[in-house]
Formats: C-alpha cells, sequence, structure tokens
C-alpha cells in the first residue's frame, strides 16, 4: 500500500473536525473519495453510513431477471426460476441431462442447455457435486424452483417461517400505518449502526422491520431507555396484547426428528470414517434451520437475490443515487458523488517512484539513461526516522470553474498533547510543511484528448510556476520543495515536507484541512443531474472545506542498517 | 481518481508493433489467426500473451473469433482462448466479446463469451468457459470462475470459486475509464539511448 488520502464524512461525530489520525477511531472517520457522496441542498459530503437507502430493483445475480418487489416477498427474496447454488462450494449448479456428462476426450463437458433425456439433475461445475446423489432428479429441465416447491415448503424452517408470519400479521397490520412515521425517523440512525458494507438492502429493510414498533417487542428493547424508544412503548402500550407464540415443534423434540441435536450428531459423529462428510460451518451458513452435520443432508439453495440501490441524504432527504430501473444498466438517473464536488487529492513520495520497465530490454535502455531510477532494491520501502523528505499533492479540480485551494494541517500535538508529556512521547514526532497560501487549480475542461503524452511524462526538473529552487532528476528534494510545483490542466501540484523525528513510531499520517473558494452560479456543479432545482443565486464565490487523511506510510526505525540514501 | 503523479511504464520500442489506431501488441505474444481478432484501439497485448484466434467456429466464411474493445490491457502470459462446447452432438467453438476499458491481469487464462465494459480482472484468474461478466465488474487476484458463471454489474468476485464478495461504489465507472487511459498514457516507448 502506498501513500494515501482518504477524505472525512462528519457522520459519526458531533464535530466537524475529526478525531485526531493516531486514535483507532480515526479509520471509520475517513472513507476515499469514490466512496463519498455529495448533497447541494445540504452542502455536505455523505457517506454510505449516514445515507438513506431503499431498493429501487431485485434482481437475480444469476439469471439476471427483474423480481417484482411483490413476488420478492412471497419467493423469500430467493431467484424462483432455475438458479441454484451448491450446497458443497456455493457456485452455481448447471442443469443436465442423464447424457453422460464425459466425453471422449477425458474433459467433462456439461452442455449448457440440455437436449438430452430425462431425468435431469443438478450439476456443479466447480465440484463436480450433483443432485442426483441426494436424490433430487427433475422431469424437465426447467421451472426447477415451481419442480422443488413441495420440498421446500415441507421443511421445517419454511413451516416455522409461515407460523410466525401468521402470527406477526395483524399486529403488524395493525401497526404499520402509526409506525410508519417513526420507522421513517428511525431509518437515519439505524442505517448509521449497521455495517454498511456488507448490508444489502435485504438487511437494511429488515433493520427497518426491526425498527418498527411491534407491540409487546419493543419493552424488550435495550434501547428503550432512549427518548425514541419510551415514545415507541408509550405509544404502543395502548394497544398491546400479544399471545405468546408457541413454536411449531418443542425445541426439546427437534433431535428426535432427524434435525440436527445431541444423541443423533454423537452417533453419526462415532462411526464417522471421512471427515469429508460433515459439512463445514460454511457450508450450513446459509440455512436457516439448524440441520443435520452430514454433507449427504444439504440440499441446494435457491440463489438470494440481489438489489440496486437508491440512496438518500440523510438530513433532507434529497435523493443523493438513483439507479436506472434495469438490473444490468451501469447508469444512473441521479448520481451527485462526492467526486463531482470535490477536488481530488492522491499523494505520492517522489524518493519511491521509480519508472516501471516492461521487459528486460527496456530496462537496459533505462540502465543506461538514469541509472539510479530503476528500482534496485536498494531503497528502502519506506521514511526513515530522522530524515526529511518531500511529498507531491497532485490536486485534480472536477468543476468547470476555477478554484483556490488552502491548504492546513491539522495541529494534533497542539489540541491533544494537554493531557500529559508521556501521550506526546508516544505519538509519532513529524512535522509537515504545507503552503500556506491559496493556490489556483484551473477549470476543468473534459478534453482527454487535448492532454498531450509528453505533458503527462514530464520529469521533475520542468516545473513551470511555484516557488521552486531547483530539484534534482529523480525528484529527490536537494533544496526547499515547498510550494507550487506544477499547474497543468485543472490539475496543480503541491510540494510538501516532512521531518520525521529520530524517534519516530508508526504512519506519518496527518489530517488536513481543504479549503476551496469557488464562485458559485447557475454554472457551477450541475455536473451530476440536472434533476435536483437550484435556486439561482446571484454570482458570488462560496467556500467548502472538507477534513482529508493523508498517510504518507510507516516509519521505518533509526535501529534498522541504514540504507545508501542521499538527502 | 487515477494519480497524475504515477511514473510512466517503459518498454522497449522495437518489441512492440504499434497500429494505426494506437493499439500496441508485443512481438513476443502469440497470436494466433490474426484475421478473426478485432481490436478496438489503444488496446495493449503484453508479452507472452497468447490469443487464440484460429479456434475459429467451424463453417465457411470470415468470423470474429476474440473481439476486443478500446483501452483494453492483455496482461503478461494471458490465455485469451474462445469458449468450445458440443453442441447437439457437434463441437463448435463460439466467440469472445470484451467491453471497452478492460483491463487483465498477467497469467490469467480467459475462456469468458462476454466481457462488458469497464471490468477489471486480477493477475493469475481463470475464468472458465462461457462465463459472462457484465459492465464494472472486478475480480480480484487468483479467483477461479467456474464455466457458465454470470458476474453482475458492480459486484467484486473473488476465491476458488469465485464469489460475490461486495458492491462497487456507483463510480466505478469513471474511476476504471480514468484509470485505463492513464495506464495507455503511461505506457511509454523507450528508444533514447
Amino acid at each position: 500500500m502506498g501513500p494515501s488520502v482518504q477524505y472525512h464524512c462528519p457522520c459519526l461525530s458531533t464535530s466537524p473536525v475529526p478525531p485526531p489520525p493516531h486514535l483507532p477511531s480515526s479509520l471509520h472517520h475517513f472513507h476515499p473519495l469514490h466512496n463519498l457522496f455529495f448533497c447541494e441542498e445540504c452542502d455536505a459530503v455523505r457517506c454510505n453510513r449516514c445515507v438513506a437507502v431503499e431498493v429501487s430493483t431485485y434482481y437475480c445475480p444469476n439469471c439476471l431477471f427483474e423480481v417484482p418487489s411483490a413476488s420478492v416477498r412471497a419467493e423469500k427474496n430467493r431467484c424462483a426460476r432455475n438458479c441454484f447454488s451448491c450446497p458443497n462450494c456455493r457456485n452455481t449448479l448447471s442443469v443436465v441431462s442423464s447424457d453422460p456428462p464425459e466425453t471422449g476426450d477425458g474433459r467433462s463437458t456439461a452442455p449448457l442447455n440440455s437436449s438430452g433425456e430425462p431425468p435431469f439433475f443438478l450439476y456443479c461445475n466447480h465440484c463436480r457435486w450433483d443432485s442426483a446423489e441426494i436424490g433430487i432428479t427433475f422431469e424437465k429441465p426447467t421451472g426447477l424452483a415451481a419442480q422443488l416447491q413441495k420440498y421446500e415448503d415441507s421443511a421445517p424452517d419454511s413451516l416455522e417461517f409461515d407460523r410466525l408470519k401468521d402470527h406477526f400479521e395483524p399486529f403488524l397490520r395493525a401497526s404499520s400505518l402509526s409506525s410508519s412515521m417513526a420507522v421513517h425517523a428511525a431509518l437515519p440512525g439505524s442505517a448509521a449502526h449497521s455495517h454498511h458494507l456488507h448490508s444489502t438492502s435485504i438487511t437494511a429493510a429488515a433493520s427497518a422491520a426491526l425498527a418498527r414498533d411491534i407491540p409487546g417487542v419493543a419493552k424488550y428493547n435495550p434501547l428503550s431507555r432512549s427518548a425514541s424508544g419510551r415514545a415507541h412503548r408509550d405509544r404502543t402500550a395502548n394497544k398491546d396484547e400479544m399471545p405468546e407464540y408457541k413454536g411449531r415443534v418443542e425445541i426439546a423434540s427437534v433431535g428426535l426428528l432427524g434435525g440436527g441435536g445431541g444423541d443423533v450428531e454423537v452417533d453419526f459423529m462415532r462411526r464417522l470414517r471421512d471427515v469429508q462428510s460433515v459439512a463445514s460451518v460454511e457450508q450450513r451458513w446459509g440455512n436457516s434451520w439448524a440441520g443435520t452435520l452430514q454433507v449427504k443432508d444439504l440440499k441446494p439453495l435457491r440463489i438470494p437475490l440481489h438489489s440496486k440501490r437508491s440512496k438518500r441524504c440523510p438530513a433532507c432527504t434529497h435523493i443523493l443515487i438513483k439507479p436506472e430501473q434495469k438490473a444490468q444498466s451501469v447508469r444512473y438517473k441521479i448520481k451527485l458523488v462526492a467526486a463531482n464536488y470535490l477536488p481530488a487529492i492522491t499523494v505520492a513520495l517522489p524518493h519511491l517512484q521509480k519508472p516501471i520497465a516492461t521487459s528486460d530490454a527496456a530496462k537496459r535502455t533505462l540502465m543506461k539513461i538514469s541509472p539510479q531510477s530503476i528500482d534496485d532494491g536498494t531503497t528502502p520501502p519506506g521514511l526513515i526516522a530522522g530524515k526529511t523528505y518531500p511529498f507531491h499533492l497532485a490536486l485534480t479540480n472536477p468543476l468547470y470553474d476555477p478554484i483556490q485551494v488552502r491548504l492546513s494541517v491539522q495541529r494534533v500535538h497542539v489540541t491533544a498533547a494537554t493531557p500529559g508529556v508521556g501521550e506526546k512521547a508516544r505519538r509519532p514526532p513529524f512535522a509537515i510543511s504545507l503552503p500556506t497560501s491559496p493556490f489556483p487549480i484551473a477549470a476543468f475542461a473534459e478534453a482527454w484528448e487535448y492532454e498531450d503524452d509528453e505533458d503527462m511524462m514530464v520529469d521533475d526538473d520542468d516545473f513551470g510556476a511555484g516557488g521552486v529552487k531547483g530539484r534534482d532528476k529523480d525528484g529527490r528534494g536537494k533544496a526547499k520543495t515547498v510550494g507550487v510545483l506544477e499547474r497543468r490542466a485543472n490539475v496543480t501540484l503541491i510540494g510538501g515536507e516532512v521531518i520525521i523525528g529520530k524517534e519516530a513510531r508508526g504512519n506519518v499520517k496527518f489530517n488536513m484541512l481543504v479549503t476551496y473558494t469557488y464562485r458559485s452560479d447557475d454554472s457551477t456543479p450541475s455536473e451530476g443531474d440536472g434533476d435536483v432545482p437550484k435556486s439561482s443565486k446571484p454570482p458570488e464565490v462560496k467556500s467548502f472545506a472538507f477534513y482529508t487523511v493523508v498517510d504518507l506510510g510507516p516509519i521505518i526505525p533509526r535501529e534498522e542498517p541504514r540504507m545508501e540514501t542521499d538527502a | 481518481m487515477s494519480s497524475t503523479m504515477d511514473p510512466p511504464i517503459y518498454y522497449s520500442r522495437s518489441e512492440y508493433i504499434e497500429t494505426d489506431t494506437g493499439n500496441k501488441v508485443s512481438r513476443r505474444a502469440t497470436i494466433a489467426g490474426p484475421q478473426n481478432i478485432v481490436l478496438g484501439g489503444k488496446t495493449i497485448i503484453s508479452s507472452g500473451a497468447i490469443i487464440r484466434g484460429d479456434l475459429r467456429r467451424t463453417g465457411p466464411g470470415h468470423t470474429v473469433v476474440i473481439q476486443l474493445g478500446r483501452y483494453c490491457l492483455i496482461g503478461e502470459g494471458c490465455i485469451m482462448r474462445p469458449p468450445y462446447k458440443t453442441f447437439r452432438g457437434a463441437f463448435n467453438y463460439y466467440p469472445m466479446k470484451i467491453g471497452d476499458h478492460v483491463h487483465i491481469g498477467a497469467g490469467s487464462v480467459i475462456e469468458a463469451a462476454t466481457i462488458g465494459n469497464h471490468v477489471e480482472i486480477g493477475k493469475n484468474c481463470i475464468i472458465g468457459k462461457f462465463t459472462i461478466i457484465k459492465d464494472c465488474a472486478k475480480i480480484a487476484d487468483n479467483t477461479v470462475i467456474p464455466p457458465n458463471t454470470v458476474i453482475p454489474t458492480f459486484s467484486r468476485f473473488a476465491g476458488s470459486p469465485g464469489h460475490f464478495i461486495e458492491d462497487l461504489p456507483e463510480s466505478t465507472q469513471e474511476m476504471v475509464e480514468a484509470q485505463t487511459k492513464q495506464y495507455y498514457t503511461r505506457f511509454q516507448p523507450l528508444d533514447r539511448q
């Protein structure tokens, strides 16, 4: 991992200032620019943790069929066509006919759409599991889910689930009207708490359903101490009479049904000859019912649906992301991503940058030109304590107007050092120098074609603008390198310098406040979509500020044998 | 967005043939049946790659076996082989179509039927026969995608067999496009002596 820049979303804290970068909590406040959104109404950055998510389309990831939301519930969020996953390796199964899948050349050629004879069965192209092993065969190769319906409907988990549904149905219906408001209010909060990375729309919908005040459930909610929880309880107190739910089977007798349980499993384990016949946790994980431990009892599962999601600003509920309805379209009707509003910042350490040679011949040629430029293994892959390094920040303006940018490093040393001297000593002591005066970045011109190749490949020695006093060929700063190094198209290259203390440890990681001013008129940031109405303002200069964390990489302690470097 | 400070990637001018449309094809790549291969322009085929345009559908006439879009990269040592199957008793090869801005890492074996636009495939992957990869998907390094798999848009797959790992960000298309264009720009001849 090279040096990186991440952007702050203030949704997790009340203060607009992010925590100092050496705290573990810092990690959760910062995101890559491309995962962030921008709400024009609130003039604020939003992240996947804080946006409110709603499903716009469900589709099967295998057959790509768009499933209407009405049948999503009926089909229990799984594909109701021909898509099954292998119980053994979770790969997608294909339907094959009874013709032997082996051909003369010894390769298995499982036909795509079998035109062979019945019975048909499901076959895994990866692990060679087939459904005939467990006695599942089909009369015709289509509508497999419907053919398996009878097995599924009689499974204990679906029977129990239906019973639970029947039990809660009247209460859900009664409370849905009154709680629809509450859910709406609760949604941003619940979205913020959920693990956004893995949360599918289904879990988002589930968490919304859980937040709904089911009478009798709310009072066991540990969060009911909070104000909102109390409100739930008060409202539900009067209509709260729910009979106790009785399971379809007594849990004590589950073992007798062969659905897992003590004696049966002990007996099975006693006779065990091959560890392969025990289903792994991963193989059983997707089942909603505690099944047996035996691989031979695993059933193919219908493939869970995926979804396309719209995202809304948690504060003003304006839509930030709205995908096109078609499942496999990659276009968006509305897409307000932060990359279209905030300057993109990339960071590089020039002393680590080497031209790459694709072949030995190119490498040899490169050696002749500049022997030092090839990575010959002598350059340490990091920053050595007690040294001073230049670093480059390239800022790219995504706006169609020029902007003025000011960078400032957050002084964690001053603010956080008050508790004690010990604290101060533990922190990696390093000092960052960056230009303090504002600098311009030209407007984005939407013209890749105009960026001629020579320009992209400048050696570090032809910087036009800025306070560069002279640098050697491969970018190792001999002189002062702080300031504007280069301006090209909508990119401005800024030089900074880091002075690392002798006893430094950890990463060179600092928070940087980026403030930029732009001319705010109608033509300004309308790149995402015209759908969001912008009140026409008189042209004025507006400014926006956001925090970033810059990670230059780990500091190599002094003790290590000193490598040959200059500076 | 793509780093504007990334160092150039040098190749020796003698090794690569550059076409009128900016394709750069290594002389050390094995291009079988070039008359059946279409390159979209600004596509790089690295050394050691094997592209089997000769495995064409039986029958008379001219056929396109492998079609590549613009700004693609076929990494070093990649094997691109059209998918084949026996259908109604007849063995046949089927064409392979690859969209724009597709990068394929070194050492991967591709037998896909269709790869969409803005797709990234890592190093040492195996993409099984008749795999369909939709737009803006990403296959992690060392992934094995079994035959006939469908990979939906904006999804990252990894593992053996390859599984869905996570959704990719909404701006994947822009990111990949910038990255592939950047790569093409960085890919420079070196013949200054």
